[in-house]
């Protein structure tokens, strides 16, 4: 059957436009624009592009540690010897566990939350991977001596690392929080307050 | 007379979500215009001069440029950031419970000052040393006075009598108290205490937050207050008040 928003167009294309629209972010202009260059890919990279996401679909689990999305668990960082294995980083999402790692900065573990407490959205420790961290720290047979917090400076990543304190206190683990403060190429005069005092707060010292 | 491309208003931030790339759509509940909900250009980039100033629970003032199908915020300065209501989990578990009724009992572009300055000094009054739990059934009560959902606390609800001390009963579907003769079909009714009814008839009575006395409420005063309120304002509001369940977790986390 075809689309009633997609009048004119081929049964086909009608269903690719919608499954497109589908997708978050993507409107139906967008989705058509998509779809239009889907269309017009050579076979070979149509056929990419769908087994692309069949695979990532069909062989992403799960790793039984650090809760990223990989394709065998343990992940490679969990598996890796040459990782730190005193530090463990707390993020909301895979995406902010890439961007840490393009820092080439952090070399410890990782825990992937995918999502934050969210009161306004329903959002409960129980919907997140929190009682897996508390199990994984339960559980290692070496225990961390840090936990880096880098949830998002935002009032439910705060509302997080906060929740995430009050659990583990008195566990002997030293939890730290990301330093917040200006970012590089920005402007004192359109700073917020808050983050103005954090950056205040967080002052150190011309070396 | 056309009307003016940009305009701006003095708001408390309620909530945000992320759209596009880098937007975000803010739900802002002003003064001035009542609740807004206003598209935020880039302001997810770490580099954009909206970026902290949308975030919940902010008192902002705002400038704002109308557009064809969502208005745009063009500017925002913050200023009341309610950092002692952000700070930990059971204190942003309040001040977002404050948010998300103020969100729910309002309709877009209905303005109502006294339910705005209501906000901002339930949100002032959560940072401050007085006790938290008596400033939001406060925030409950005035909220449903101002909504227009105001429970009846003095005479019963059915047969207008004066209800006598000890007794009267309560039925949230009647809209408050009712005396021991009248009973309507179809709606569930409830005891309540003197003690709770006495409490709520001083909640009402009270001009503002800051003019609560410093009271003592024993627990089990506090959780039927507090049970007879919630079902109130969970009839009116027709869903559960979400973020409630949270300031059960934070109290045990």
């Amino acid at each position: 059957m075809v689309s009633e928003y997609n009048p004119g167009t081929a049964r086909s294309l009608s269903r690719l436009i919608d499954e497109l629209n589908r997708l978050p972010g993507i409107g139906p202009k967008s989705a058509q624009r998509i779809a239009d260059h889907v269309i017009r890919l050579p076979g070979e990279e149509a056929r990419s592009l769908a087994d692309a996401i069949l695979e990532a679909r069909d062989s992403l689990v799960f790793c039984d540690q650090c809760r990223n999305l990989t394709d065998a668990s343990p992940c490679e960082i969990c598996s890796n010897p040459q990782r730190n294995r005193d530090q463990i980083c707390v993020v909301e999402e895979r995406r902010d566990l890439v961007a840490l790692e393009r820092t080439r900065s952090y070399r410890g573990l990782y825990h992937v939350l995918h999502g934050v407490l969210s009161p306004l959205n329903g959002v409960g420790p129980e919907d997140i991977h929190l009682p897996q961290l508390f199990d994984r720290l339960h559980e290692s047979d070496s225990p961390f001596q840090e936990l880096i917090v880098a949830t998002n400076p935002t009032l439910e990543g705060d509302a997080t690392a906060d929740f995430i304190n009050r659990r583990l206190a008195g566990s002997g683990i030293r939890i730290t929080r990301l330093a917040r403060g200006l970012p590089v190429g920005g402007s004192l005069e359109f700073a917020d307050e808050t983050t103005l005092s954090r950056a205040l707060a967080g002052r150190s010292a011309l070396d | 007379m056309t009307t003016p491309r940009t305009y701006r208003a003095l708001g408390v931030t309620l909530r945000r979500s992320p759209v596009r790339e880098a937007d975000l759509l803010s739900v802002i509940y002003t003064r001035e215009h009542g609740k807004l909900e206003m598209l935020a250009r880039g302001a997810q980039r770490l580099t954009s001069k909206l970026m902290g100033h949308l975030e919940p629970l902010t008192l902002v003032r705002v400038s704002i440029a109308r557009g064809r199908s969502m208005d745009q915020v063009t500017e925002a300065e913050v200023v009341d950031a309610f950092p002692a209501v952000k700070s930990g989990y059971e204190n942003s578990a309040r001040g977002l419970y404050v948010a998300e009724l103020v969100d729910g009992f309002s309709a877009l572009s209905a303005a109502n000052a006294e339910l705005f300055d209501l906000a901002v000094q339930t949100l002032e009054a959560l940072g401050t040393a007085r006790s938290a739990d008596l400033t939001l059934r406060y925030f409950d009560l005035q909220l449903l006075r101002l909504s227009g959902f105001m429970p009846e606390l003095y005479n019963c609800v059915e047969c207008g009598v004066d209800l006598e001390p000890d007794r009267h009963r309560f039925a949230v579907g009647a809209g408050g108290a009712l005396c021991p003769d009248c009973g309507p079909p179809d709606v569930v009714v409830r005891p309540l205490s003197l003690p709770a009814l006495k409490l709520l008839r001083l909640l009402h009575r009270t001009e503002t937050v800051g003019a609560l006395p410093e009271l003592s409420v024993p627990p089990p005063l506090e959780r039927e207050v507090r049970e007879t309120l919630a079902a109130t304002l969970q009839y009116w509001l027709d869903r559960r008040v979400r973020s409630q369940e949270f300031l059960e977790i934070a109290k045990f986390a």
